[in-house]
């Protein structure tokens, strides 16, 4: 099964993007990527909500706003896309994940993708 | 109306019937409700015609409607493999044949991404087959809520992924301890009731089956053991936990000649078992519960000695302020009161200020310290907290008896 392992942290724990915290978390990454290993089929790290831009449709029109959607105390941070047999598996490698400080992972199933048609 | 022979053998071997198919089909809703259409059939076809096995007759006709089930899905998602059946109906002619998948099951239905609210219902609806309307009885919801409950955690169970294998070792001990959490969690409800008259009265019955399937299916388990030492341990002393009145009786008051022997014996078997291996915080505690249970008049002197060394022990592995609450009033009895209440209070008031049992603990050694005033307080800060009718006539009685 594929699952999205969702990262949210206080990304103010970062400071900036070449901070030390930032460069120890990424040596960290790399660990957990060699240990996890062929499970992970995808995934990266995100820049900060302040680099963010937010299109909103309702009602048919479309609005664009600077920031994230919502401000949280906690943002979505990275994730990782990983194909393991069961969620027992999804949350052992969430468990590995590191965190700068606390922090969640949310686990989501992905729905499934319907095949191609035939000859396409 | 089903016919009696066939609620009681429902009863008896649905949980298995479930287990089974569910293990089989990877699918809960498949397998309770070829259950259920077999129990239908059963219903018209039994009067005329018993089979020699109903349970393995059972079996057979809701594997045949489960099959038939995920058929109808399979044509519905346009997909055309079928699944192998001769094989296995060959070996239904036996219910005891029938792979006794009930400990795979309890793992399903307690596994942490289930609600916890749901994971108890679940485990007494599929494991045990209890009703709905029963199991709505005992968590005091209605019963329209209960269903949407289980509905919800068994579309959580198959969107999220949760494993119908046994967990495998390294994930062994956290989902064990979510079973257990879950069962434990089940049981203190029907312990609150200390009549056991109220709607848990049935299913603390059911949780002394549960635990001894969990206990039979897990026998090198230390703690599957000491839970289902614990229930009957509890269970046993039920006789003797209030007065003719009514009126809650302390554990060191209780006479332990209307204790039940036989469930006693059975919790020392259990004990046993859990203390075969080094001592967790589960087998001490169902060790407490034995400890009170050897004693067989009110003129054997209360254990209270060495109940206080098993809490010491217990505190060795597990300090947190509930332990040290309970050992203090062991520490009471042993040390005396004065020493007990400065425990008490050297624990988090705070965190506590929602818990009865810490007020009428300290209210309790209060009074034995001669300073009402404060006893007082302390007997209106638990009576506060909405206690069981029973703790609330022995709490006023007590708080009475102030001078």
């Amino acid at each position: 099964m594929q699952y999205a392992l969702l990262i949210y942290e206080d990304e103010a724990v970062y400071g900036s993007d070449d901070s030390p915290v930032m460069q120890r978390i990424i040596g960290e990454h790399m660990q957990f990527g060699q240990q996890v290993g062929p499970a992970i089929v995808g995934g990266a790290g995100l820049k900060g909500t302040s680099a963010a831009t937010t299109v909103r449709g309702a009602n048919g029109s479309q609005t664009v706003h600077d920031g994230p959607f919502a401000e949280t105390k906690e943002q979505l941070g990275g994730f990782y896309l990983i194909d393991v047999p069961d969620l027992d598996e999804a949350i052992a490698v969430a468990k590995k994940i590191p965190l700068a400080a606390s922090g969640s992972i949310e686990i989501r199933p992905l729905l499934p993708m319907p095949d191609a048609p035939a000859g396409s | 109306m089903r016919p009696p022979a066939l609620e009681a053998i429902a009863r008896a071997a649905g949980g298995r019937i479930v287990a089974a198919l569910a293990a089989r089909f990877r699918n809960l809703d498949i397998a309770e409700d070829a259950l259920s259409d077999a129990c239908v059939k059963a219903a018209v076809t039994w009067p005329a015609n018993p089979p020699a096995d109903p349970a393995a007759w059972l079996y057979r006709v809701a594997y045949r409607a489960a099959v038939d089930a995920l058929r109808k899905q399979r044509v519905r998602e346009r997909l055309t493999s079928e699944a192998a059946l001769t094989a296995e109906e060959r070996a239904m002619e036996d219910f005891h044949l029938i792979p006794d998948e009930r400990l795979r099951l309890i793992f399903i239905c307690c596994h942490p991404a289930v609600p916890p609210e749901a994971r108890a219902a679940l485990t007494l609806r599929l494991v045990c087959g209890l009703t709905t309307a029963e199991i709505a009885r005992a968590f005091l919801i209605s019963e329209p809520t209960l269903a949407q409950r289980l509905v919800r955690a068994k579309r959580k169970i198959a969107e999220a992924g949760v494993p119908f294998e046994l967990p495998s070792p390294r994930h062994w001990t956290d989902r064990l301890d979510a079973v257990l959490s879950t069962l434990e969690i089940a049981y203190s409800k029907a312990h609150e009731d200390a009549a056991g008259a109220g709607a848990h009265a049935g299913y603390a019955r059911e949780m002394i089956e549960l635990s001894r399937v969990l206990a039979e299916l897990l026998p090198a388990e230390p703690d599957a053991n000491a839970f289902a030492a614990l229930v009957r341990y509890a269970e046993a002393r039920r006789p003797a936990r209030l007065d003719a009145d009514g009126v809650m009786v302390p554990l060191a008051e209780q006479d332990p000649a209307r204790w039940d022997r036989k469930l006693i014996e059975e919790a020392d078997g259990f004990l046993a078992l859990a203390c075969a291996q080094p001592a967790s915080a589960r087998s001490l505690q169902a060790a407490l519960h034995g400890m009170w249970c050897r004693r067989r008049s009110l003129a054997d002197p209360p254990p209270w000695a060495s109940i206080l060394r098993i809490y010491d022990q217990l505190l060795g592995i597990r300090d947190d302020d509930i332990v040290r609450l309970n050992r203090s009033v062991a520490l009471a009895e042993v040390c005396g009161p004065d020493l007990a209440l400065r425990e008490v209070e050297s624990l988090g008031s705070d965190r506590f200020s929602a818990y009865l049992p810490y007020h009428a603990v300290k209210a309790d050694l209060l009074r034995r310290l001669s300073r009402p005033d404060e006893a007082r307080a302390a007997y209106d800060a638990a009576l506060a907290l909405d206690p069981t009718p029973a703790e609330r006539v022995w709490l006023e009685w007590r708080r009475a008896s102030l001078a």
